[in-house]
């Protein structure tokens, strides 16, 4: 187990462990932002906050595997090498033994059934198409090149093009927002890291995404779907603002759009109101249809 | 060796300036390999501009080296000319070059099939970048999906010059996967049972059947869109099925990956023990984890679009499968631990090249199993995190590969060793430079980066992604500048290098048997075949001592 052969592979043996702790260290540290964050952004809804707990879980077998891995390759590297062991050294010559390959395929598979297992849970949780609740307030986005159409219950449409500082989507916090996602043209991807995963916006059905923002803040996102020349600039800021002010918000809303203007999108069509107050709603009221029936399943 | 000394034959590539005209119609194996392996290179340095041109352009928020359009087409460029044009082109190369010797026989079952196949691809590669020439190439990324690849979002000619060219690939994979299989089955030496075949040899049985089943449903995606395009069927546009296109994308897409990185699994199982003077480690278990790897690989596509939309059912179905091709890997993984662990190693360079292998391809099986779990790909899908994963697979997995096969069989095909000094430096820049590059990138993704943007704002949260990126840019140079060494070792040492010798690393399968170059038809006289070590029986090793041992069970 001598590294005394080469005094330089002896420090880079040393130093090998060093970076990796140096590597996980400032973890916690590095928050997002930084460019080096080594994990998830901490969702501001549960759903995301559901998704930085599962990468951390499972983060630690990965760790430990990598560790495992890389320390046999090391001491094979710095224990096995013939300039140490001299020309007379007659390495055993195993061809296999039965009980350590069934050994390490069994492990990995256990590992692996459970990590499986984990991703399960909140899958079957927070991936399933939430049931409809009076509270609740039900979203259009209609996804087009480059820009994004968020229709609310209430029945007015923010226009929210390029740089999405100009328009953002507001939403008031603790409530739980369903997003229903259709694209006009090609397949674009609505993706706000900060508040949870991506869902895709596909032409032809409706995908389903949801959130429940607790701090009131603004959070940036953009298109991950590359959707053509413009797809950089399809940006997304969502910012949540109390329910006070976000009811302010509204009525200023209904107000501008009360004032003959141009209809808003076309995906307005299906924009359901299962909120009670949107019955003040002045543009074209929607007609009513069935697709907030609790249906399980998000496709098609 | 000394009892190994045929007379040497004359060998027509003993200077590699010959005749076009040998070099256009030859059947040869070796010939038509070479030529591949030339095509495929040729492809890595047209790809790594195209990647360095990329990094330029993402080094600084807001940068505008090309315009947005170019950025995608360079994109799209980069990946089908690295995926297509460059590591399945080599493989096919070392392939095609070495399982007819390895196997004993003269040449491939169809070799004016191996001829054809060949020629095929510089055609296909010309149709893909004619699109540059004519209004611009493809711009929708390497996977081109669809609507986005359809008439009203794309009316340029770029989408069919792609679909085109890659048809003909297509075929060609084809055509050589049905001669490899032929070949492996018919054209056995005596004594070469399946059993004692080298394990490069069933790497490329499985990719042989991967590419046998996978290839027409690419062909058959690319027809119905082309369909789309020229007599406006509704396949995939907008009224039609646009997901329909991404499940043939990756049926084919996926077994891909494998189809790119088994070959390497061999070529490691090949070097491995003979450079740890130790037989492989559970021979029909490493072959058993292959063809695992071949059937799972079939069964996982849908972990490309966990973001679509599917019933939560089918997600799991497909992570769970996703999850399990990690056991058959680890299976070759450990085993190819085992058999290195307490040899007698002696480190040279496809040796390194090996271990840097396993060292990068660990961190993208890891990163893979985190991809694998549903709720944590709708994070981390389509983010540079993804980019990172697939370099660490390609780049440290294939492409590491191909380095330690070129360093291991450049003395068989040119009778010359690659220069050991500019050799080092090669592989001490790539394995700093290509770690560089891309361990950070995995905080990119995390961090919300998306992948396939032409810029990025800069200076939101602290200090934004720009410093990241530009230590990107700055390591992906100096994975260009190992390139560079490596090209030049290649031409100097295929010209002047130290000469090798039959059997230089004291090899265990046939191809060190013949003389280095091979002669035409290979072999004078196939040695018997008693094992799956045949030379290593022949040169009665002098650690044959104590070979009785049985294997432990």
């Amino acid at each position: 187990m001598s590294y005394r052969s080469s005094p330089l592979l002896r420090r880079l043996a040393l130093a090998a462990p060093l970076v990796i702790i140096l590597l996980l260290l400032p973890a916690p540290a590095l928050a997002a932002g930084s460019g080096l964050s080594p994990l998830l952004p901490q969702g501001v809804s549960p759903n995301g906050q559901a998704l930085f707990d599962l990468y951390n879980l499972i983060s630690i077998p990965a760790i430990v595997v990598f560790l495992l891995v890389e320390g046999l390759l090391l001491i094979i590297v710095f224990r096995d090498r013939r300039r140490r062991l001299g020309p007379d050294y007659k390495p055993p010559q195993w061809h296999g033994n039965t009980r350590l390959e069934i050994a390490w395929t069994v492990a990995p598979f256990l590992l692996l059934v459970a990590i499986g297992a984990l991703s399960f849970n909140v899958l079957q949780r927070d991936f399933q198409r939430p049931f409809g609740s009076p509270n609740d307030m039900e979203i259009s986005v209609s996804a087009h090149q480059f820009g994004w159409a968020y229709t609310y219950p209430q029945g007015f449409t923010i226009n929210s093009e390029g740089n999405a500082s100009v328009q953002p989507l507001v939403v008031p916090t603790g409530r739980l927002v369903r997003l229903k996602l259709d694209s006009q043209d090609v397949i674009h991807s609505w993706w706000v890291p900060d508040i949870a995963g991506k869902t895709d916006a596909v032409p032809g059905y409706d995908n389903f995404t949801w959130f429940n923002i607790q701090q009131v803040g603004q959070y940036r996102g953009e298109c991950a779907e590359l959707c053509g020349a413009g797809h950089y600039s399809m940006q997304i800021m969502v910012k949540a603002v109390s329910p006070d002010d976000f009811d302010s918000w509204v009525a200023e809303q209904q107000a501008k759009q009360a004032t003959p203007s141009p209809s808003p999108s076309p995906s307005a069509k299906a924009s359901a109101s299962p909120s009670p107050s949107a019955s003040a709603s002045a543009s074209p009221s929607p007609s009513p249809t069935t697709s907030a029936s609790p249906s399980p399943s998000p496709s098609r | 060796m000394a009892t190994l000394a045929p007379p040497r034959p004359k060998s027509y590539d003993d200077s590699f300036w010959k005749p076009i005209s040998l070099w256009l119609t030859t059947t040869d194996h070796k010939l038509i390999g070479i030529m591949y392996m030339t095509t495929g290179m040729l492809s890595f340095v047209i790809g790594g501009i195209f990647a360095l041109v990329i990094r330029l352009q993402l080094s600084a928020p807001n940068a505008q080296v090309i315009n947005a359009d170019t950025y995608n087409q360079l994109i799209s460029a980069h990946g089908t000319t690295m995926i297509f044009f460059f590591v399945t082109i080599f493989m096919t190369g070392i392939a095609n070059y070495f399982v007819p010797i390895m196997v004993g026989a003269r040449d491939m079952a169809f070799p004016r099939l191996n001829l054809l196949g060949f020629w095929m691809i510089p055609v296909s590669i010309i149709i893909y970048y004619a699109g540059f020439f004519n209004g611009g190439a493809l711009n929708a990324g390497w996977t081109a999906y669809a609507p986005l690849t359809e008439r009203a979002y794309n009316p340029g000619n770029g989408v069919d010059f792609w679909a085109l060219s890659l048809i003909v690939w297509a075929i060609s994979g084809i055509m050589a996967s049905t001669n490899f299989l032929t070949t492996i089955v018919a054209l056995r030496a005596p004594g070469m049972r399946l059993s004692r075949l080298p394990l490069f040899v069933w790497a490329q049985i499985s990719t042989s059947i991967l590419l046998l089943i996978v290839g027409a449903p690419l062909a058959a995606a690319l027809i119905l869109l082309e369909f789309d395009r020229q007599f406006g069927t509704n396949f995939f546009t907008t009224a039609g099925r646009p997901v329909l296109y991404q499940h043939l994308f990756w049926f084919f897409g996926h077994p891909e990956v494998y189809i790119m990185i088994l070959p390497g699994f061999g070529m490691i199982s090949e070097i491995i023990p003979v450079f740890s003077r130790k037989p492989i480690f559970g021979y029909s278990t490493m072959v058993a984890a292959l063809f695992g790897i071949v059937f799972l690989s079939m069964a996982v596509w849908a972990h490309h679009m966990f973001t679509v939309g599917m019933d939560i059912y089918v997600e799991t179905f497909f992570m769970i499968m996703t999850m399990l091709i990690a056991v058959p890997t680890g299976i070759k993984f450990f085993n190819w631990i085992a058999t290195a662990w307490r040899g007698s190693i002696e480190f040279t360079l496809p040796m390194k090249f090996a271990f840097g292998f396993m060292a990068t391809f660990l961190i993208g099986g890891i990163t893979g199993i985190y991809l694998s779990s549903v709720p944590v790909d709708t994070q981390l899908h389509q983010s540079y995190y993804v980019v990172a994963h697939l370099h660490y697979v390609l780049f440290g997995g294939s492409v590491m590969t191909i380095f330690a096969g070129i360093y291991y069989w450049f003395p068989k095909i040119t009778g010359r060793k690659l220069n050991e000094t500019l050799g080092e430096w090669h592989f001490w820049t790539v394995f700093v430079g290509f770690n560089a590059t891309f361990l950070v990138m995995h905080t990119l993704g995390l961090e919300g980066m998306p992948r396939r943007i032409y810029t990025y704002p800069g200076g939101f949260g602290e200090e934004g992604w720009g410093a990241t990126n530009a230590f990107i840019t700055v390591a992906s140079f100096l994975v260009a500048l190992s390139v560079l060494v490596f090209l030049i070792n290649l031409v100097v040492s295929w010209r002047s290098g130290e000469v090798a010798g039959d059997d230089p690393w004291e090899g265990n399968t046939l191809e060190w048997a013949t003389s280095s170059p091979p002669p035409p038809y290979n072999f004078d006289r196939v040695p018997p075949v008693r094992s799956f070590m045949p030379l290593r029986d022949l040169r009665g090793d002098r650690h044959a001592a104590r070979e009785p041992e049985p294997a432990a069970r």
